[in-house]
């Protein structure tokens, strides 16, 4: 079947080149952090997370929303999406794999990382969230595979693809759970401290996982014509302006209780927080396709903003644990870094998606 | 005048240089293309009665023991190793290099299988020692 | 005090020097690197037999007075970044205000405002930073050190923001090219580890006192074996009013300040 994704068009092949560069500047740099050690990034002794994590919470979330498909659709039997299940397991493998590559990144030794395995620590949240997220990196991508497969040969995927794909819905909430659990536990951060932060991880990453789905079933649609439905689209709108609601009543209240208020960026990520989820709300914007899409960008931009500049960069600005303040900006390697890895997340899944759209129009064809 | 002397003399120092450079590198090439018969590098005898373990073992365990030493002192303090002729030694990377005090001792074999351990990273490495 | 610290050491040590006799037969230390003293703890320690602890005397503690941490960091090669961004550092004097940022009382005099607070690893019997750390390459030993084992450390740093004290340093480039004066009696860490105080677990198994307990020209230390009922640390701990830093989060340091 992988070979589906070496045939394409011309625009397919521009655009799998301009990644490819991108990824290419993105290793020139990672090459460069690995040489002359963490010091080329902007982080230091009082902000030891820096925009590397911040994409990671970011990408965790939207790998772990994928499961809320997986649910409706096989528990739920909500056979509308059942276009959209493969889609939505091949987001949450590239994903994952970003998620992964952004923790090694921000390593010291990544030549070391097997430690992790060799020497695991069981008492260690950050151990168990790393073995969940390879768990629903490899439960992700063989069902999504085999479900393709039997997709592809006509037949109906056979019952140990259901049982992996059940597998999966508790390691997604596990994932956001713990590493919520993870942040709120960290006592040198006062800002996380709170047994929201773990409500807030699903409905947000519910709300922006579900958002990237329409787009990409939009993008879909535009590029390839093979439309996922309008019906589809409904549902995840659904979703996602519900875990909308939740996330920006959540971040509201946190306005109130902790420090959030004073940071502008935190202001901006509300703002179009409520503004997207208004449209989303309202049968007659909603309607507009302009409005629906730039509603869903802005849900996306909304969580993004408040889990990377928000979370981590303004828990770390809010007195860290000598109770200074040092303000921590990103270097032009880190964000070629993080440029990087998310075009080889992008080639991925765009790769996925390739094959995925052949073998459904090869089946209707 | 006398700046162009200078000058002209700084060239063919360089070019001395260079050339002699050069040289040594191709004998290291030579060298390298014949490892197969390459003789094992010579190490100063060693008094195996004060070995941890015969040198054959060593030769080709060392890495293990080292390993388990560094561990078992590291994380449970158990810093004496009894040895199978029940002699005693401290657990140590300066217990083997006090006897094999060779500078080379190391570099010769490691150079020679060209493997790159970590040690030295951290560790003073018997190269860097006054 | 000082001199009846050094008893107490001696006489706990002098069995397991005795037995390091032993080890000496079998032992030339012709070649100077990382010199193979002989351990005073001879047999393989019983897992919380032992809990080092600390008293700091701020009294004693005179301003501008810089040699315990000299000392400390001379002794294990820690490296003088000067940029703030990537210091590194074991022990280093603090303010009140940032050392007890939570105690209660907080009109205190001005004398106290002004006075140098030595911060370091609290080395805490319930610490935040083992329980983080995914390899265990933090770790609490047998005798209550949380110690970093830089063979194992993968760099992923969970543990600085995990301490409340800010005890913990990265190595976000290569350390070797600023340590001043290097020493070659202990090894140094490498780019991309973490590191921290270690309690002088290098000292303490040849039977010395740590570094800044004994470069101290006030004697404003107190170390010893808080599980010793006997023990100078616990004399000097019951006789006095000490304070741990932010008790209220349970990490039970064994550092304690008398104010």
């Amino acid at each position: 079947m992988i070979e589906k994704a070496l045939k394409g068009n011309r625009s397919y092949w521009i655009w799998i080149v301009f990644l490819v560069t991108l990824v290419a500047s993105g290793l020139s740099a990672y090459y460069q952090q690995r040489w002359f050690g963490l010091t080329v990034t902007g982080m230091g002794r009082e902000a030891s997370f820096g925009i590397y994590t911040a994409q990671l919470t970011f990408l965790l979330g939207v790998a772990a929303s994928a499961v809320m498909v997986v649910f409706s659709f096989s528990l739920r039997r909500q056979k509308e999406l059942a276009k959209t299940v493969i889609i939505a397991l091949f987001m949450a493998v590239s994903a994952a794999l970003m998620s992964m590559l952004f923790v090694v990144a921000d390593m010291g030794k990544p030549d070391r990382v097997l430690n992790i395995i060799f020497f695991p620590n069981p008492r260690s949240l950050v151990f168990w969230d790393l073995l969940l997220l390879s768990g629903y990196l490899a439960t992700s991508l063989i069902s999504g595979w085999a479900m393709l497969g039997a997709e592809h040969k006509g037949v109906p995927p056979s019952a140990w693809v259901t049982s992996v794909m059940y597998l999966s819905i508790p390691l997604a909430f596990g994932i956001a759970t713990i590493s919520a659990v993870l942040y709120a536990g960290l006592p040198g951060i006062n800002l996380w401290l709170t047994a929201v932060l773990a409500i807030r991880f699903i409905a947000s990453a519910l709300a922006a996982g579900m958002a990237l789905l329409i787009l990409v079933t939009l993008m879909l649609k535009e590029t390839t014509g093979f439309d996922a439905g309008k019906e589809a689209r409904e549902k995840l709108a659904m979703v996602a302006t519900y875990a909308g609601i939740a996330n920006v009543l959540l971040l509201g209240v946190q306005f109130i209780t902790t420090t959030y208020s004073n940071l502008p960026w935190m202001w901006f990520s509300l703002i179009i927080g409520v503004v997207s989820v208004t449209i989303l709300l309202l049968p007659a914007l909603r309607k507009s396709q302009l409005l629906f899409v730039g509603a869903c960008t802005a849900l996306v931009l909304s969580v993004w903003v408040d889990k990377s500049a928000g979370l981590m960069i303004g828990g770390e600005l809010v007195p860290a644990p000598l109770g200074s303040i040092v303000a921590y900006a990103p270097t032009s390697t880190e964000l070629f870094v993080v440029v990087g890895i998310w075009s080889l997340g992008t080639m991925l899944f765009t790769a996925l998606l390739k094959v995925v759209v052949a073998v459904k129009v090869d089946n209707e064809g | 005048m006398e700046v162009m002397m200078k000058s002209s003399k700084f060239i063919l120092m360089v070019a001395v240089a260079a050339l002699s450079l050069f040289a040594v590198l191709n004998v290291f090439r030579n060298g390298e293309a014949e490892t197969s018969q390459k003789p094992l590098p010579s190490v100063s005898a060693i008094d195996s009665t004060k070995c941890i373990a015969p040198a054959s073992f060593m030769r080709a365990n060392h890495m293990q023991v080292l390993h388990a030493w560094e561990k078992s002192v590291v994380r449970e303090g158990d810093r004496v190793h009894i040895a199978a002729n029940g002699s005693r030694f401290q657990k140590s990377l300066g217990t083997c290099l006090g006897c094999h005090n060779n500078r080379l001792f190391c570099f010769n074999c490691h150079s020679y299988a060209n493997v790159k351990p970590k040690c030295w990273n951290c560790h003073l490495s018997p190269m860097e020692t006054p | 005090m000082m001199n009846e610290q050094r008893r107490e050491f001696i006489k706990k040590t002098a069995l397991g020097v005795f037995a390091g006799l032993g080890v000496a037969s079998g032992l030339v230390p012709a070649f100077s690197l990382e010199k193979t003293a002989l351990p005073v703890w001879d047999e393989k320690p019983v897992p919380g037999k032992i809990r080092w602890g600390m008293v700091i005397d701020t009294r004693q503690c005179k301003e501008g007075c810089q040699q315990c941490v000299t000392a400390c960091h001379h002794e294990h090669n820690v490296p003088a970044f000067k940029n703030r961004k990537e210091e590194i550092r074991w022990i280093w004097k603090n303010s009140y205000k940032n050392v007890f940022p939570t105690a209660t009382n907080s009109a205190v005099s001005k004398e106290i405002q002004n006075r140098s607070f030595l911060s370091l690893c609290n080395h805490c019997a319930d610490s935040p930073c083992t329980q983080i750390c995914p390899t265990g390459a933090t770790f609490k030993r047998w005798d209550g050190i949380v110690e970093i084992d830089y063979h194992r450390c993968v760099g992923c740093r969970f543990c600085i923001p995990a301490c409340p004290y800010g005890s913990l340093s990265f190595n976000w480039q290569d350390p070797r090219t600023a340590i001043v004066d290097p020493v070659t009696a202990y090894p140094t860490r490498e780019q991309g580890v973490v590191e921290k105080c270690n309690f002088c677990s290098d000292r303490l198994v040849k039977g010395l006192l740590p570094a800044c307990v004994d470069a101290c020209p006030e004697q404003a230390f107190t170390f010893g074996d808080m599980n010793d009922p006997v023990s100078d640390i616990r004399v000097v701990l019951e006789s006095n009013v000490t304070m741990q830093r932010k008790p209220e989060l349970g990490t039970k340091p064994s550092v304690f300040y008398i104010i």
